[in-house]
């Protein structure tokens, strides 16, 4: 009898033991200028964000670069965005509160920041220096958050700019960081020479996302407020609607504004490569919009909700994120500069972002 | 049937000892008072077979569970894991599935592979399931509260309402009548700045039987991790993951009144506060929750000739305080139960119950609003067992709750058990004696949609229905006995239990406010063996459990909206889970060893990023000493995670490495 027990017993470990095989396979890094990183945040907790690698030449994915290249190690916690300077990927990890630093294509590690608060966005303007804008404060009451400057030599934070609250999307711009404070209605400007707040100007409620156009003017998105904020009773209103704004950077109170409607928030202002179009989300769809347009458009440009979407400077191929939920994989879809889809593949939870190198 | 082998003396004996801990089992027969004789022997003798039966299955609503699988812990398990919780002994002694967010933290259970709302938990017959959650953390209950822990997996919602889809988990505080006072007093120590204490007092009259329990528990819970970053592996040392405190205190009273009455009252106060771990790479979250639940029980059982009733009322109030440095989460729910039931026997081979509860529920919930919400449900049930012969045991039960969104599914249940075979021994001889049993249920289950599901602004739902579910299993008992010293049981079951309308939370494109909506169809499947030897030799008693659970459960079918992939094993639900644990008892000594295997587990319903499987081995050392005046002194180490396996019970969240604890237990009598 007790033979049979450890007969048994011993089939069962072997079953306990059969995990099925993870995804080992290392595909070879891209060469320059058929590389797409993919950025997908990863499920709340789990610190398994990722940076796939797509090679559009072979169409060939490496779900997972940072751990491929780094023995497995995990990327961390809600990965939010990335910034390129040279040959270094700047890869923002808001939850685990830190930037990782990786050479480019292989992503090998060259170093962490981190004792960053709510990292973001970070844009550079120099090999050696770099900026990330940083949330403060808990969800159910932010305070006004930083502009770090980074040193980029050392990965080190040497100074933290206060600004409003939650600043997002920064641009940096002949000698000047733009900050929009999405959670005021405020544009941030920080002279890069003196890494100080020179101005704060006005906006529209909700500033988010900001580029600049073929004609040197810079385009402010402000998704407008809603309020379901901790209080009870939590009813969804809305307070302000979304605007988009066009100024001079000489010039920045004098501004260009066009009204959305109060039935959804505009995000995510995009521009093509020659930068005369601008791009948009509204209520589950992608808007396209000319620079020198003096209305919105009314016919959406591909009718589906997007978490994250971008053009290929090198092709104007347009790639869009869709995160179906946080509990299974996401995709990304490319699609023709004129909106007609090409082909989709699938990546880790919650893809957000696209960086092209 | 047989696997004691009693002399006529002894069943009478043992008869009694059934009528006197457990009135109101045997239906229809009459409950001897305290000084009473057996009433009619000739009458007796001809319910041994039934009343065998109650004494193996132990407890009232079981009775109309026929043909469903059912295990328990026993009371030499449950005091060697006194001073731990539900989901310890759970994991180390049984192959169920629980998702466990690390040790004190968040643990929920998922039988046969349906969701932490599926398993009904029920404290002395009352539902205690969080009404807000529709769920329980099985790291609140500990263990020493209760005198009695049995899981029935598989659907029994006819016998035990809203949940129960994927099985019940039951509690019970029995009386204990044996005359006199006894107790103990433990003190734990362990890795990991855990310290414990509990102490159980027992006293009886022949009318009056008291008992109290009362635990309390502390843990540091830093134990170092290693964190495979970048630069390599690294090691930190987990962080705001403390078990501040946990007490529970359970006092319960029983009393009888008359020939055919009983008073018993009950109470089960927790209280935990805990740092709440959020994620290795998660930095610096200093979450916390308080969880207070206080439970009050009050029923009166009388107990007939050919009938018996019973009416109980219960209170409890939950409440769960969350911080995280953001505006504090506040939930307070009080819900006041009723149950009534009339128990007649038919003739001589069955017995009916009807019976009807309601439930009353007033939430104070933050994500409510400000004002308190209430809900009342009610459900009425029948309930029936009829024994053709002794060999053929039947039961059908119906429940029908009614719910503020309408009726909840019509639910029946039937069962069938049928002995196979059976040589009966002769109780002189040491013969070998088997039984084979062929048991089979169905049953449809439902669950009415949580407060939460139901109220949470933004998001809520009231329209959601109750999901329903449908569930068989059929499988072989089989016992075997060689004279009085050896059992050898065994038990192999197959089943297959459908989920519809199974609820999940999605943003509702445009708005993106998450809301819960009844989403899609989940089928399980699956076989659950298991085989327990057990000796009794001289002073030698001792034993060895082996039982293995195949669970694949996966998505059949979804709604547009929902978008996780069908076919797909469901995340956190293990494919293969085997547990073995041995106990041996000589002299004073005291030895046990388990081992709990879990194969890989996908951490989302995508099915390609997964946690891999594990093999955990625990053991434990005990020698009791005599002491003065009736008095003993029992030593106790205990050691989990012996391997030092480094894995993560959940993504993020890193199990301990090898922990090792030591107790000291005084007892009297």
């Amino acid at each position: 009898m007790k033979k049979q027990f450890f007969f048994l017993f011993a089939g069962l470990a072997l079953l306990a033991a059969c995990d099925p095989k993870g995804p080992d396979v290392v595909v070879p890094a891209p060469a320059p200028t058929t590389g797409v990183f993919v950025l997908s945040e990863g499920q709340f907790g789990g610190g398994d964000g990722a940076v796939s690698v797509f090679d559009k030449a072979t169409k060939s994915l490496t779900v997972d670069a940072f751990g491929s290249a780094n023995n497995g190690a995990k990327l961390g916690d809600v990965v939010q965005s990335m910034g390129v300077q040279g040959n270094r990927g700047y890869i923002v990890v808001n939850a685990s509160k830190k930037i990782e630093v990786v050479t480019l294509p292989d992503f090998k590690t060259a170093g962490t920041i981190s004792g960053l608060s709510e990292p973001r966005y970070f844009t550079s303007t120099s090999a050696t220096r770099g900026y990330v804008t940083e949330w403060r404060g808990p969800f159910t009451g932010y305070l006004p958050g930083v502009l770090s400057i980074l040193d980029l030599t050392t990965n080190t934070v040497i100074k933290s700019v206060p600004v409003g609250r939650n600043p997002e999307q920064l641009l940096a711009l002949d000698g000047r960081i733009y900050v929009p404070n999405s959670l005021d209605n405020t544009v941030s400007i920080v002279d890069e020479a003196s890494a100080e707040v020179t101005s704060t100007f006005t906006v529209p409620d909700g500033p988010s996302s900001m580029v600049v156009d073929k004609d040197g003017n810079v385009w402010v998105l402000c998704s407008g407020f809603v309020t379901y904020l901790s209080v009870p009773p939590y009813t969804l209103t809305r307070v302000s609607n979304g605007a988009l704004v066009r100024f001079n950077p000489r010039n920045p109170t004098s501004q260009f504004k066009l009204s959305f409607p109060g039935t959804s928030s505009p995000g995510q202002l995009r521009i093509s490569p020659a930068k005369d179009q601008l791009y948009y989300a509204f209520g589950s769809a992608e808007y396209q919009m000319s620079t020198a347009a003096t209305a919105l458009p009314t016919a959406p440009f591909i009718r589906r909700s997007f978490t994250g979407f971008a053009i290929d400077p090198r092709d104007n191929t347009v790639f869009a994120a869709v995160t179906p939920s946080f509990t299974n994989n996401g995709r990304f879809i490319r699609y023709q500069p004129t909106g007609v889809a090409i082909d989709s593949f699938e990546v880790k939870v919650g893809p957000n972002g696209f960086v092209f190198y | 049937m047989h696997f004691f082998n009693l002399g006529r003396a002894a069943w009478r004996r043992a008869l009694l000892w059934v009528l006197l801990v457990v009135p109101g089992l045997a239906v229809g027969q009459q409950r001897p008072g305290p000084v009473a004789t057996p009433a009619d022997s000739a009458r007796l003798s001809q319910r041994l077979q039934r009343l065998a039966e109650v004494r193996v299955r132990a407890v009232g609503p079981e009775r109309f569970a026929v043909g469903s699988r059912r295990f328990e812990l026993d009371s030499a398990v449950l005091a060697q894991y006194r001073g731990a919780n539900l989901a310890d002994v759970l994991q180390a002694r049984t192959p169920l599935i629980l998702k466990n967010y690390g040790p004190g933290q968040l643990a929920t259970i998922a039988l046969r592979g349906t969701s932490a709302q599926h398993t009904a938990v029920l404290w002395n017959g009352l539902n205690i399931m969080l009404p807000t959650l529709g769920q329980n953390d099985f790291a609140l209950l500990p263990v020493g509260a209760n005198t009695r822990v049995s899981v029935q997996p598989g659907p029994a919602a006819a016998l035990y309402g809203s949940g129960a889809v994927g099985g019940a988990v039951l509690l019970n505080n029995d009386p204990d009548w044996r005359p006199g006072v006894r107790g103990s007093m433990q003190a734990d120590a362990g890795s990991f700045g855990l310290l414990g204490g509990s102490l159980e007092a027992r006293a009886a009259t022949p009318t009056v039987a008291v008992r109290v329990a009362a635990s309390y528990r502390q843990a540091h819970n830093n134990y170092s991790y290693l964190l495979r970053e970048a630069r390599g592996p690294v090691r930190y040392t987990l962080r705001n993951a403390a078990l501040r405190h946990q007490w529970s205190i359970s006092p319960d009273v029983a009393w009888r009144v008359g020939a055919a009455g009983e008073v018993t009252a009950a109470a089960w106060l927790t209280d935990a506060d805990r740092e709440i771990q959020s994620g290795v790479n998660v930095t610096g979250t200093q979450a916390r929750e308080r969880d207070q639940s206080r439970r009050l029980v009050l029923g009166y059982r009388h107990v007939a000739a050919r009938r018996q009733w019973a009416v109980r009322g219960a209170w409890f109030e939950d409440i769960i305080d969350y911080r995280d440095g953001g505006a504090p989460s506040n939930s307070r729910v009080r819900t006041t139960q009723m149950q009534a039931e009339h128990t007649a026997a038919l003739g001589a081979r069955g017995s009916l119950r009807l019976g009807a509860e309601a439930q009353h529920f007033a939430a104070l919930v933050g994500g409510y609003g400000s004002q308190t919400i209430t809900e009342n449900r009610a459900a009425a049930f029948a309930l029936l067992r009829y024994d053709p012969q002794p060999a053929l045991r039947l039961s059908a039960n119906l429940r029908q709750a009614a719910l503020p969104a309408g009726l909840a599914p019509l639910t029946p249940t039937v069962g069938l058990e049928w002995d196979l075979l059976r040589t009966d021994n002769d109780s002189l001889s040491y013969s070998l004696t088997q039984s084979l049993t062929a048991k089979a249920s169905a049953a449809r289950s439902y669950r009415a949609p949580t407060l939460n599901e139901r109220y949470w602004l933004p998001g809520g739902n009231p329209n959601l229905r109750s999901e329903s579910g449908f569930g068989a299993e059929a499988g072989l008992r089989h016992r075997l006995g060689w004279g009085r010293a050896t059992t050898l049981e065994t038990e192999l079951t197959v089943f297959r239990q459908d989920v519809d309308d199974w609820v999940q939370w999605l943003p509702a494109t445009g708005t993106g406010i998450w809301s819960p909506r009844n989403l899609r169809q989940v089928r399980s499947q699956g076989l659950e063996a298991s085989m327990a030897l057990r000796q009794r030799r001289g002073r030698y008693t001792g034993g060895a459990q082996l039982a293995y659970h195949l669970t694949d459960t996966r998505k059949t079918q979804g709604t547009a909206a929902d978008s996780d992939p069908v076919g797909v094993q469901l995340a956190f639900v293990p494919l293969h889970q085997a547990s073995f644990s041995t106990d041996h008892r000589w002299r004073d000594w005291l030895l046990s060893g388990t081992l709990a295997f879990t194969s890989f587990r996908y951490i989302n319903a995508s099915g390609d990023d997964f946690l891999p499987g594990t093999g955990l081995l625990g053991a434990t050392v005990g020698r009791t000493l005599p002491g003065p005046a009736c008095t003993s002194l029992l030593v106790l180490v205990q050691a989990a995670n012996l391997l030092n396996q480094a894995y993560d019970s959940y993504p993020g969240r890193p199990a301990p490495p090898r922990t090792v604890g030591g107790s000291l237990r005084v007892s009297w009598k």
